[in-house]
């Protein structure tokens, strides 16, 4: 479904990501972890065209995302994206959050959207907030909105770019109980985290990156138990033993 | 203080009021439309359009006022208050098209981000989502601008647009009473600008509390 081959991407002369190789299969879940600079986050990036490559082809359901004749609005309405900072507006209602790309992008009509979006606001637990803020609303509400937003377009792939760093410790079950609730419906989803605890739950495979490349490729009980790179052992007794 | 000169020129003063309103109002609305579209030029990815957004905003605003009415007028050989209107909006549009330029970049990245990667076009995550919050931002700087295109307008004297000024300037040469009828005038000009600062204010409230 997502295939990187031969990915590379340059800032100037800095290689954020080296020979990047990967498929990502449907109803996959991929958790992808490593240091701080690793390039996670722009491997995320890059698979809806956020950002750019520099070579190398990667292509999502068999298009390629760089290329200049893909209509890239039609490719991300497949694709979800939840960020690390909501990135809700903040001029909107949660509802009307929810139900803009829906009328926009889809040409849904208002009732069909608004139906859609109070499903979704049910499935993450926050129905009666749906005339609320964002600003009104904890970190988690709001983390749980967006992916409600993300949800609501009925995409193929949900990105999470460190959905849980930027909350309160207190709320990172809330949002990982529906990211978990997510991956078992069989969603395909690439997640960027820190949480080892869901990554070792929920991944079908983990991707550990360090310095743009991708170090080692695994199932979480081989990496867990087993890790082979010397990077990835450090890493793991580093954060697992703190 | 003398006020006969008031009585005694009363239809000078308010034709000159009336002629000064019309033309803030025009100049403010279409340099306020001008405004934006010079800003999102600024803004918008691609190097040409920048590059004339930049030009226009860099040329406009590094001129004296004056010179663009006169040039206007001269040039084009229109009315004085017609010429005086649409330098007023050349001149203003710069400036306001810098205070959306700021309102537009003080909005996250991350709201652009949001937007199009749910697949809105740059034009639709633009005008659905960053320019209502930045216009928030914009509306205390942009409160501003509408003041000095206010006080600007007095420069439609120089080019006979019988605006205010301009009735202050024949009154005071025919009464030589110079001191009195000027301060009427200034009142005249507060007249216009005090609502207009009161106004601005009301609606910075009103936004804030919407948020």
């Amino acid at each position: 479904m997502i295939v990187f081959d031969q990915v590379n991407k340059f800032y100037g002369n800095f290689q954020v990501l080296r020979n990047i190789n990967l498929t990502i299969n449907k109803g996959e879940v991929v958790v992808v972890i490593g240091p701080s600079g690793s390039g996670k986050s722009t491997l995320l990036r890059c698979i809806n065209h956020l950002e750019s490559i520099t070579d190398g082809v990667l292509t999502v359901n068999g298009i390629s995302v760089s290329d200049k004749k893909t209509n890239i609005n039609k490719l991300r309405r497949e694709i979800g994206m939840v960020f690390q900072h909501f990135h809700l507006y903040p001029h909107k209602t949660v509802l009307q959050n929810i139900i803009l790309a829906p009328m926009k992008v889809l040409g849904q009509t208002e009732a069909q959207a608004k139906e859609t979006a109070l499903t979704y606001l049910e499935k993450v637990g926050i129905s009666e907030k749906a005339y609320s803020y964002p600003s009104q609303l904890s970190g988690g509400q709001q983390q749980r909105v967006a992916i409600a937003r993300g949800l609501a377009m009925s995409p193929e792939i949900m990105l999470f770019d460190e959905p849980t760093s930027a909350l309160d410790p207190e709320m990172i079950g809330e949002v990982l109980d529906v990211m978990k609730a997510l991956a078992n419906e069989g969603m395909t989803m690439v997640v960027v985290t820190h949480e080892m605890g869901f990554a070792r739950e929920v991944a079908d495979r983990i991707v550990f990156m360090d310095q743009g490349q991708i170090l080692e490729e695994a199932t979480p009980a081989e990496f867990y138990e087993n890790p082979k790179e010397v990077r990835a052992q450090l890493f793991l007794s580093r954060i697992l033993n703190h | 203080m003398n006020f006969s000169i008031l009585t005694n020129n009363i239809d000078m003063f308010l034709e000159g009021f009336k002629v000064t309103l019309m033309a803030s109002v025009i100049a403010l609305i279409a340099s306020l439309l001008l405004g934006a579209f010079i800003a999102v030029l600024r803004i918008a990815p691609n190097k040409l359009l920048n590059w004339l957004g930049t030009i226009y905003v860099e040329f406009i605003r590094n001129i004296p006022l004056l010179i663009i009415m006169l040039f206007v007028y001269l040039v084009f050989n229109f009315k004085g208050l017609t010429a005086g209107t649409i330098a007023l909006t050349i001149y203003t549009t710069a400036f306001i098209a810098e205070a959306i330029r700021a309102g537009i970049l003080s909005i996250s990245k991350g709201q652009m981000e949001a937007a199009r990667s749910s697949g809105l076009t740059y034009g639709q995550a633009m005008r659905l989502i960053i320019l209502p919050q930045a216009i928030k931002v914009v509306i205390p700087p942009l409160g501003n601008q509408f003041i000095n295109l206010v006080k600007n307008s007095s420069l439609v004297a120089v080019i006979a647009g019988g605006d205010l000024m301009y009735q202050a300037d024949l009154i005071s040469a025919r009464t030589l009473v110079v001191m009195d009828t000027y301060i009427l005038v200034a009142m005249f000009y507060l007249l216009l600008t005090i609502p207009l600062s009161l106004g601005v204010g009301y609606l910075e409230k009103r936004l804030a509390k919407s948020n």
